[in-house]
């Protein structure tokens, strides 16, 4: 594995390992252009993943302190878990369920669809579908995606999904489907076939989900251009008199300080890290953090709209049999105001495992008692789905600095503040009915809805804009404001559409890294 | 944030007695269903709580998560057993918890004339227990059976969960698609096709 000094001036260094990180880190490296990645978390393999949800939830999560703020539940009910996210080796990648889906063109598009929607925040992306289409397909390439650009089957589908599947056929939908999925369906980029063991999101036991942990980071130190330095955990990003970025600083495990040097920073660190950081780099220059001239930097928070729907059907159904997200319903996923709210959503078969679901059934405290229990009763005869839809970016949701508390590495606490819009409330009600309709279909006898879960889904407080008052980075994640540094991660999209969003980080980080190289060749960087 | 039950198939009367049928059948079974749950549950005396204070604590964690079909009392004196330890490991959290238990049966008092414990409705016990789901003791008690119950690899069995598959080589063998009350799935054949034409 290659070493770089610290003094090395002439090295990208990346911060963050997972879907961006990881990405570009690898694209970079097969290019022969030398990179540092600072993660802040420790080294996983895959011999660290176990079948038991709290077991990796406290191995792998992201649990330093953070705040929940705002009017959404979970300021009460998880105030000091916002977010559901990866510390370590290969990030949230880890977590992922698998999900590849693509941004429709309607949703790369919100400003000019919506038009200016009150108390929202919506703009268009600089790039539209046309643009991102080859991405998109050198990612499920790069990811293996079950579906058209792979020949890759979509997955057998598991008995959770029969059910839902078979509500929607009887409702007459017909876009219901057992991917796309970046899990092998059958051999392929010397990882194996999915064996159908459940719990994705713990982490693939066996290597058939892509996990940039067992692909993009590995295949990125064989080459020698890449080294990956785990536990460092980055305080700062410093600049030159010029205001070009020149350096981060990080601290290792045992506390200390170290200042890696560099050409071009990458900021991957996810929505919450990737602002903060950014903010809590402010210097004389930048008074008020770094590629912040707009003030757009930490706003526009988005986690998607969500909510959980489970149904007790008539007999057994295992649903924690086979992959997670066992399958997806797309006929909601469409631009249509007539049903009182902008955008789409998705719904996704989700399994939860029996701890989790007793867990999050009523979050908080009062999720006890006879109603709860009587329910968890019906815990192998329930199918479910995680309701995924358009989260619109407003100004207030934002990831802030606490003003006194710090955390271990004396950084100040962040804030994460989320309070749904109208929107979010007629959507969410819209898809607890449909949800509801398609599982009385098939005989449901109880259906029970959860609220949110902590966001995995984390987007747009770094927001790319084609104008530089509007936004932090251009289209291709370079900030307005200092050419040689980059967002690479989840915080760059303008609008959340209704999708997963790691595909999407994928195809902007390979299309990302194309650009670096062609701008560190032409001496512009 | 509460759950809304979007729409309930059965009344809850048709529920209780359901449970109450599976409760006279099961705990003639417990003996030999969960002979392996029981070790560690003896239920050994504590030097932080008194009995009628142990008693409280077992009268709770039933009403918190009630599941008289499926679990039975051993499983929830194990639960017990383990709140006593902490409270007989760290005095302040024995306070809190005997704190908590004193004003538990002064407000049981005052609304019933008897202490918690000895209210017989359950619907009545629950709603005390509403007053102090607030309160630190209350969810001390209540993470510890969540813990011990849904947590509980003896105890999943009971719920009908099998959790971790992969030293079993996943589910694939052993029924990830076995229902038989919908349709199956698309074969190979389907599936290849919808991706390649």
């Amino acid at each position: 594995m290659a070493e770089f000094d610290l003094n090395d001036e002439s090295v990208v260094v990346i911060i963050g390992s997972g879907a961006g990180g990881g990405t570009v880190a690898n694209e970079l490296a097969q290019k022969g252009i030398k990179s540092v990645i600072l993660e802040a978390g420790p080294r996983f393999d895959i011999g660290d993943i176990e079948n038991d949800e709290w077991t990796m939830f406290s191995k792998i999560s992201w649990l330093d302190k953070r705040y929940s703020a705002g009017g959404w539940h979970g300021s009460v009910n998880h105030p000091t878990l916002p977010t559901w996210i990866v510390k370590g080796f290969g990030g949230s990648t880890v977590h992922w369920a698998g999900v590849s889906l693509r941004f429709k063109e309607y949703e790369f598009k919100t400003r000019s669809n919506y038009g200016a929607v009150d108390g929202a925040n919506v703009e268009d992306w600089p790039v539209d579908l046309a643009e991102m289409t080859p991405w998109y397909e050198k990612a499920e390439l790069k990811m293996g995606v079950t579906g058209k650009t792979t020949g890759m089957p979509h997955l057998p589908w598991n008995n959770g999904f029969r059910v839902l599947a078979e509500g929607c056929r009887r409702t007459g939908r017909s876009d219901y489907r057992s991917g796309p999925m970046a899990i092998n369906s059958v051999e392929r980029d010397d990882r194996p076939s999915c064996q159908q063991i459940g719990f994705c999101m713990q982490g693939c036991a066996i290597g058939a989900k892509w996990s940039t942990m067992y692909t993009e980071l590995p295949r990125a130190e064989d080459t020698g251009n890449c080294e990956i330095r785990t536990d460092a955990m980055v305080l700062k990003i410093e600049h030159d008199d010029s205001g070009k970025a020149s350096g981060v600083l990080y601290a290792d495990k045992d506390g200390n300080q170290h200042l890696q040097k560099a050409r071009v920073v990458c900021v991957a660190g996810n929505s919450i890290e990737s602002p903060r950081l950014l903010l809590n780099s402010a210097s004389s220059m930048f008074p008020d953090g770094l590629a912040n001239s707009s003030g757009q930097v930490g706003k526009n928070y988005m986690n998607h709209t969500t909510g959980g729907v489970y149904a007790a059907l008539p007999e057994k159904v295992h649903m924690f049999r086979g992959t997670s997200v066992a399958g997806i319903v797309g006929d909601e996923v469409r631009n249509d105001p007539a049903r009182g709210f902008n955008g789409g959503y998705y719904l996704e078969f989700l399994s939860l495992g029996l701890p989790f679901m007793a867990a999050f059934m009523e979050p908080g405290n009062t999720g006890w008692g006879r109603s709860i229990a009587g329910a968890l009763e019906n815990y192998d005869k329930m199918s479910g789905v995680w309701v995924l839809g358009e989260d619109l970016a407003q100004e207030k949701n934002a990831i802030t600095l606490h003003d006194s508390e710090v955390d271990q590495y004396g950084l100040p606490v962040p804030i994460v503040a989320k309070t749904p819009h109208n929107n979010d409330y007629e959507m969410t009600a819209h898809a607890y009915e449909t949800t509801a309709q398609i599982y009385e279909s098939v005989g449901a006898t109880d259906v029970y809805e959860l609220p949110a879960y902590p966001a995995t889904h984390n987007m747009g407080t770094n927001r790319m804009h084609a104008d530089a008052d509007k936004g932090v980075v251009n289209g291709y994640g370079q900030a307005h404001d200092i050419d040689n540094l980059f967002v690479s991660d989840g915080s760059q999209f303008t609008s959340s559409g209704a999708c997963n969003p790691t595909l999407t980080i994928v195809a902007l980080a390979i299309r990302q890294a194309e650009y670096i190289a062609q701008e560190m060749n032409a001496q512009n960087i | 944030m509460t759950i809304r039950f979007h729409r309930l198939g059965k009344s809850d009367e048709d529920r209780t007695g359901m449970s109450r049928r599976m409760f006279l059948m099961t705990t003639t079974m417990a003996g030999i269903t969960t002979n392996a749950m029981l070790s560690g549950a003896a239920f050994a005396g504590s030097s932080a709580l008194n009995p009628a204070q142990s008693a409280s604590v077992l009268q709770m964690v039933q009403d918190i998560y009630p599941h008289p079909g499926l679990l039975n009392l051993s499983h929830y004196e194990a639960i017990v057993a383990s709140v006593a330890k902490t409270a007989d490991e760290d005095e302040s959290s024995a306070k809190t918890l005997t704190d908590g238990l004193a004003l538990l049966d002064e407000k049981a008092q005052e609304l019933f004339g008897s202490t918690y414990a000895e209210i017989e409705d359950a619907d009545a016990r629950e709603g005390l227990l509403r007053h102090f789901q607030g309160e630190g003791f209350f969810q001390s008690v209540r993470w510890t059976a969540y813990f011990g119950i849904y947590n509980n690899k003896d105890i999943w069995p009971l719920f009908g969960y099998q959790g971790s598959s992969v030293e079993y080589g996943g589910y694939i063998d052993r029924g990830f698609s076995d229902i038989t009350f919908v349709p199956e799935g698309p074969t190979l054949e389907e599936r290849m096709d919808d991706v390649q034409n």
